[in-house]
């Protein structure tokens, strides 16, 4: 009985350590993924510019605010802006998949695809980077979130290009300045 | 202090304000030249949006009538102060507005209203339309590499947007107008490759956004920086390959040289030729003294061809007289009959006379006696000079043909040519006639006495081989002398040898005496025309 109760004592250490071990995930710091997901979203703009048939419907969106000023950023906490970061990828994928549904044109209907895969995958990045305990929200709320952070659009041809402002902006500012990276590249 | 504080950083100020506004104009320079819309905008950095234009009309000063009005996206609309701002490179005139916020990576929408009717509008990202400083700091470090130059730099003072920018850079020999550009991505240096060795290069560098978050224009090129690459290295391993090589071809040039020095030796330094070997003893035994040596040595050697004289010591020859022996000597025919026998006789004597010295060895002729008998007959007979003696073929007469010979040397030049080498003497020698070539002088004296002024005329020849020999039937024997110049043969020679004679290079010399003073003409003299 005594060895079954210190055999048990030793395999909660161990999945204790292992599970450590797997949560810990490596950080990833290549920009270069980045401008990847930045290039495709701006080839979404561009197939959106040359659609004519298809190409979905008019419909309201509610997506994250783009706009950067320099002096309030560098004033913000670096969790803030994740968490600001990690609430717009969200509300980005839910925007992209309620326009995808309405678009028919297989071009554009591939490269929102592709778009979606792409937020997911930042979703990743950032969650390598222990930023925060950040969660990921299906819907907006006003507690949850600051409304000056989201906007209300109406079409396909915003959304992408909102997509693409925030890709550039306020997600590579928070990457290239993650704390983690920094350690890495010091 | 305070004062003195307060001073400095004003003056600060304005060397910074006088060094940004350098730039600022040189910026609005650049664009108004580079870009091509009417409402040129730019952002330095990660504020001070500027937007300005080209004031078409001079005005006084005065740009109340324009409106400068902007709005970002989900904003108010909002004006913007106006300024104006004269060029004095370009001599223009611009009016710009420097927004008061600056919002990256959302939509600004600018419009410029004069007099109430919009002039221009615009809607720009501001992230699109960065306009940087130049690089700082550029640095050329020689490389320890051949042809290579180590170029940095620091890149302009951009918090976030580092990783975002690329550079060019132009490096050229000094004072060339060639240059070549790197382009460089995200990295403040460079290595050069493929440079001059020992050569100055100036580097220039500038940088732009990469398009991809941020785009923007080119900044303007640093000022020249200056470095030199090292001079061509010998590699080490070449340089001992090189030396391993000649030391391999010295051995062999060596081995060769050992191997083949006698041959070598002969061929580079070869002996000095000398007759010692025709002289054997001379030079050892007799230390060069050659009358020692002629009197040691012994008879074998005269019939070796003696190459030590040239040329053949003149031998006096007196000519006695030329007789017709037809009429005076009439009563003496029988005797040259009987004189030949004689001579037959004499001559087996003198067989071995072979001296290339005629005067030393020279022997009074058996017919001797004849001549002294025929120079009586002159005496008593002094009209037989008045008549042109001839000697018939079958008396004994000496024949020297110098003057004719010499005379007519021009005209035979190339047929006597063949005699030069002989002596321009031959004596031929009849068994009839009694005459001696080594007659004395006190014989032409006699003659002298009784000829007065007679002219001697003797003729010798060395007839050419074509020129035979008149025969002279059979029974005369003669002694001739041949002289080639190598060698001479005396050889008493019967008159069944008439044709052997003839094949001989006999030398044929004219040579007419004068008994009364007239110096015998050295052979020598006819040998130098004939030659």
């Amino acid at each position: 009985m005594q060895k079954f109760s210190d055999l048990v004592l030793v395999l909660m250490v161990f999945v204790w350590l292992v599970r450590d071990q797997v949560s810990a995930l490596r950080p990833i710091c290549d920009l270069r993924v980045l401008d990847h997901f930045v290039r495709e979203a701006q080839d979404s703009e561009i197939i959106m510019h040359g659609c004519r048939v298809d190409c979905g419907v008019t419909k309201s969106y509610f997506v994250p605010m783009t706009s950067v000023d320099f002096a309030v950023w560098e004033q913000t906490d670096v969790q803030e802006q994740a968490a600001e970061v990690q609430t717009g990828l969200s509300l980005l994928v839910q925007a992209l998949s309620s326009a995808r549904h309405t678009v028919i044109s297989s071009p554009l209907a591939s490269t929102l695809d592709n778009n979606i895969s792409n937020m997911h995958s930042l979703g990743q990045i950032l969650h390598s980077l222990h930023l925060q305990q950040a969660k990921s929200s299906v819907l907006p709320n006003d507690s949850a979130l600051n409304s000056t952070q989201i906007q209300e659009i109406s079409s396909l041809p915003e959304l992408l290009r909102v997509q693409s402002s925030f890709l550039r902006g306020k997600v590579r500012l928070l990457l290239s300045a993650a704390p983690a990276c920094q350690k890495q590249n010091g | 202090m305070r004062r003195d504080e307060l001073k400095a950083v004003f003056i600060l100020c304005l060397a910074f304000v006088t060094i940004g506004g350098q730039r600022f104009e040189s910026k609005v320079a650049q664009l108004l030249q580079d870009d091509t819309e009417d409402l040129k905008c730019f952002v330095e950095g990660k504020k001070d949006l500027t937007c300005f234009w080209e004031e078409e009309e001079e005005r006084n000063g005065s740009h109340d009538q324009y409106t400068f009005v902007y709005s970002y996206e989900n904003e108010n609309r909002r004006t913007c102060a106006i300024s104006s701002l004269s060029l004095l490179a370009t001599n223009r005139t611009i009016l710009f507005c420097k927004l008061p916020q600056t919002l990256f990576f959302t939509a600004l929408s600018l419009q410029i209203f004069r007099d109430g009717r919009m002039l221009y509008n615009r809607s720009l990202n501001v992230e699109n339309v960065l306009f940087v400083d130049p690089p700082r700091n550029l640095t050329v470090v020689s490389s320890r590499k051949e042809g290579q130059l180590n170029v940095s730099w620091l890149p302009p003072p951009l918090k976030y947007m580092e990783d975002s920018l690329i550079y060019e850079v132009r490096y050229a020999v000094e004072g060339s107008h060639m240059g070549k550009v790197e382009v460089i991505k995200a990295n403040t240096m460079l290595i050069l490759r493929g440079l001059q060795a020992g050569t100055r290069y100036k580097v220039w560098v500038r940088v732009k956004p990469d398009g991809v978050s941020y785009k923007g224009f080119w900044s303007a090129w640093t000022e020249p920086a200056f470095g030199s690459t090292p001079p061509t290295d010998m590699d080490p391993l070449i340089v001992l390959l090189v030396l391993f090589i000649g030391l391999i071809i010295s051995l062999l040039f060596l081995t060769v040289m050992l191997s083949h020095h006698k041959f070598l030796l002969k061929k580079l330094w070869p002996d000095i030729p000398t007759p010692e070997h025709k002289f054997p003893g001379l030079f050892t035994v007799y230390k060069g003294d050659f009358k020692e040596w002629m009197s040691q040595s012994n008879g074998s050697m005269w019939g070796r061809p003696v190459h030590v004289f040239p040329e053949e010591l003149p031998s006096p020859l007196e000519v006695l007289s030329e007789v017709s022996l037809t009429t005076p000597l009439s009563s003496h025919t029988t005797s040259p009959r009987q004189d030949r026998k004689t001579m037959e006789e004499e001559e087996k004597m003198e067989s071995e006379v072979t001296d290339s010295g005629l005067t030393d060895r020279w022997r009074e002729p058996p017919h001797a006696h004849w001549l002294m008998e025929q120079l009586r007959a002159l005496q008593e007979n002094p009209e037989s000079l008045s008549q042109p003696m001839l000697l018939e073929s079958h008396d004994t007469y000496v024949t020297l043909n110098h003057n004719s010979q010499c005379a007519q040397g021009e005209d035979e030049g190339q047929e006597d040519n063949i005699f030069d080498e002989s002596l321009p003497l031959q004596t031929l020698f009849t068994n009839t006639g009694k005459s001696s070539l080594s007659a004395s002088h006190s014989d032409l004296g006699s003659l002298q006495q009784s000829s007065g002024s007679g002219r001697l005329s003797s003729q010798s020849s060395f007839e050419h081989p074509n020129h035979t020999w008149p025969p002279k039937g059979p029974g005369y024997a003669y002694m001739a002398v041949a002289d080639s110049g190598v060698s001479m043969d005396y050889s008493p020679m019967s008159s069944n040898r008439i044709a052997d004679l003839g094949k001989r290079v006999i030398y044929t010399n004219e040579y007419k005496n004068d008994i009364f003073g007239h110096k015998w003409p050295l052979s020598g003299h006819c040998i130098e025309s004939g030659y």
